[in-house]
């Protein structure tokens, strides 16, 4: 018997030693990402649910279409691209990736796969898959050059795993994030990790018409209609600002509960800058 | 220790230039130069602190040394100071404290910015440069974002509302329609404010500064020496200064500025005065939401009572106990961002010496305040001014 559950934009599959994931999005006759998705944020969103259903998974393989680095810092599983020093043989999940917009995760001596179809996908706009997918394109092209506010790869990286993955200081009893380096005895702040709890309320939000939302985001803000942004609070005392997932209609109120997803959040010198976005708490 | 005066001010009319950066400069020093009442000649001037951000990658590097080489300043200590929106804010500090500190006896402060000449495109990467741009841009926010947010928890917290920020739009637009200077000369009524193109929800094409060409000198002098140039000097009589985290989100409130607060309190704990002592405010309204937190952290209304000080008209010229930008403000006479501190000075400069066009001339202005806020609240220099020096 599988278990079906929406899980993080997607639509899960669920078995005792398995998932099946895909995007809820269907273009003619084949399932699409949506779009701010890819396989690197779905591929996190299903090891993600792994483990949310009580899987230990430390290491996995992964298919070259998912960015092992990003997979890394949003979830700390190890893979082979990422750690050279890693057995080929002493990783026992596999993620495996279909044609269309889907993904398996199973043990490595699984010898079948046996999920039943997903239900509630959804059929995308054509014009809109279109304009969004070719968006994408341009921009990631190499001699794309972004008008977006520089934030190098280096600086990027730097602060990748609180991006991703909330990792926090902490000091006291008090959780700082995103991280500061010193403080003001002029020592570091802790390099103990924490994770946030990936939950938060909104304090307040906003909404970019397409004209006035960063040129980062000039290829797609006017195809989505502008953007979103949230200011947020978590449990644990930190803010944070987050856009809200590209493929929701949603109208927040101050006090809403969101979660949160990794998700594209623009592209730059050939390279997808992965963040957390926000999503209502259903 | 030595009291500093401003013996003479001026600026370019703000908006769309055909002039570039040296050509502006020239401008604006070239009035400043000829407001001085008796005989001055650039080269008695020390040294000279020039903001500017830059915007649009236009001479980045050495901005001031090419700015004043084509204003008569040859040889002189100069430098560019950038801090975002309040660069010539921290300039005019910069100067003053020059004077004070015995270095220099007559030291020009100024800035200027060209932002018009750019593509829309370029134009949106420069306008959100100033915030943190790792978490803030990433996030999708550039400054009418990042002060929308503010705006709608301003609203959540105090039961403020937009019609508040509409009030603030229309005020700022009738005091400017008068100002020779001003960018934006146009009155707007209520009901056309309220109901502008949505820029950054809740924060609407009136609510929002417009982006600017100009430039803006003043220039500053010894006491001891004051006296050879005027009869009439304004004095400074106080210049505070703070800075608050980059990021909105890191910071205890997002409904007021604590650089304001804290630059304003050191201003006011300097001079001996409070905000009741004020009748001139130039304020920093890049948006309608910072006038009325600006309000309040600059203590002219209680805290949470920004909208109700907006709705009741108390910051309209010669009618609440203190005008609140009477040249306009950013809203009306435009911002271009480098040169924005120092016209703010140049307004208080004329207001307080009677010079300025006779209808918007506030009645018995003895006090003056301006308040230059860099990014969406990071830095932030208050300087009061007064026609009589600190007792």
């Amino acid at each position: 018997m599988n278990e079906h559950v929406h899980w993080k934009g997607y639509l899960a599959v669920i078995s005792n030693d398995g998932v099946f994931i895909q995007s809820p999005y269907l273009h003619g006759d084949q399932i699409v990402y949506g779009p701010d998705s890819d396989s690197t944020t779905m591929a996190i969103a299903a090891i993600q649910l792994m483990r949310y259903k009580g899987h230990i998974i430390d290491s996995i393989h992964l298919p070259e279409s998912v960015d092992a680095q990003i997979v890394y810092l949003a979830s700390g599983v190890d893979t082979i691209p990422h750690n050279g020093e890693l057995e080929f043989g002493d990783i026992i999940w596999d993620l495996l990736s279909g044609d269309e917009a889907t993904l398996v995760i199973a043990k490595t001596n699984s010898e079948s796969y046996d999920f039943e179809e997903p239900q509630d996908v959804e059929i995308i706009d054509a014009d809109f898959f279109h304009d969004m997918t070719e968006a994408w394109r341009l921009e990631q092209e190499m001699h794309h050059v972004s008008q977006g506010a520089y934030v190098s790869t280096s600086q990027y990286l730097e602060g990748a795993a609180a991006r991703l993955s909330l990792t926090s200081q902490k000091v006291g009893d008090r959780m700082i994030w995103p991280p500061r380096q010193l403080d003001e005895n002029g020592l570091r702040f802790s390099e103990d990790s924490h994770q946030l709890v990936a939950e938060a309320h909104v304090e307040s939000w906003t909404k970019l018409s397409a004209a006035g939302a960063p040129s980062e985001f000039s290829l797609r803000a006017p195809i989505l209609g502008g953007i979103q942004t949230l200011l947020v609070r978590f449990e644990q005392g930190p803010r944070g600002v987050f856009l809200v997932t590209d493929d929701l209609d949603y109208s927040p109120k101050i006090g809403d509960t969101v979660h949160f997803a990794v998700r594209r959040i623009y592209a730059q010198e050939g390279m997808i800058r992965y963040g957390l976005k926000a999503f209502p708490k259903r | 220790m030595v009291d500093v005066a401003v013996i003479g001010a001026g600026q370019t009319k703000y908006g769309n230039h055909k002039l570039g950066l040296k050509g502006m400069w020239a401008e604006a020093a070239e009035n400043a130069y000829s407001s001085v009442d008796r005989d001055f000649e650039p080269r008695q001037i020390d040294e000279a602190f020039i903001g500017s951000v830059a915007f649009g990658g236009a001479q980045l590097g050495n901005t001031a040394a090419l700015l004043t080489e084509h204003s008569g300043l040859d040889g002189i200590p100069v430098r560019r100071v950038e801090n975002a929106c309040a660069s010539s804010g921290f300039a005019l500090r910069d100067a003053w404290m020059a004077i004070k500190s015995g270095q220099a006896d007559i030291v020009v402060a100024g800035g200027i910015e060209k932002m018009n000449d750019l593509s829309a495109e370029r134009k949106r990467f420069w306008l959100g440069v100033s915030g943190d741009t790792e978490w803030e841009r990433l996030a999708g926010l550039t400054f009418p974002g990042t002060y929308a947010l503010m705006a709608r928890r301003h609203f959540h917290e105090h039961d403020s509302s937009h019609d508040d920020l509409v009030h603030i739009s229309v005020k700022n637009h009738m005091h400017g329609f008068e100002n020779e200077h001003a960018h934006i000369r146009k009155q707007v009524s209520f009901e056309k404010a309220e109901s502008g193109f949505m820029v950054a929800d809740p924060l609407t094409l009136y609510d929002c500064c417009p982006t600017s060409d100009g430039a803006s000198c003043v220039i500053l002098a010894a006491d001891h020496v004051a006296r050879q140039f005027t009869e009439d000097p304004v004095w400074i009589r106080s210049s505070g200064a703070a800075s608050d985290r980059l990021a909105l989100h890191d910071r205890p409130s997002v409904t007021q500025l604590l650089a304001t607060q804290k630059a304003s309190q050191a201003a006011y704990s300097a001079a001996g005065l409070t905000a009741n002592d004020i009748d001139l405010a130039e304020v920093h309204d890049c948006f309608t939401i910072a006038e009325l937190m600006a309000t309040e952290d600059l203590g002219f209304a209680d805290h949470g009572q920004g909208g109700v000080f907006a709705r009741e008209g108390r910051g309209v010229r010669n009618e609440g106990a203190v005008c609140i930008n009477p040249s306009g403000g950013l809203k009306s006479k435009g911002h271009p961002l480098g040169a924005t501190g120092t016209g703010q000075a140049v307004e208080v400069f004329k207001q307080l010496r009677g010079t300025v066009e006779d209808s918007r001339q506030v009645r018995d202005a003895e006090t003056g305040l301006t308040h230059n806020v860099g990014g969406s609240g990071a830095t932030c220099a208050v300087h009061i001014f007064g026609r009589e020096r600190n007792e």
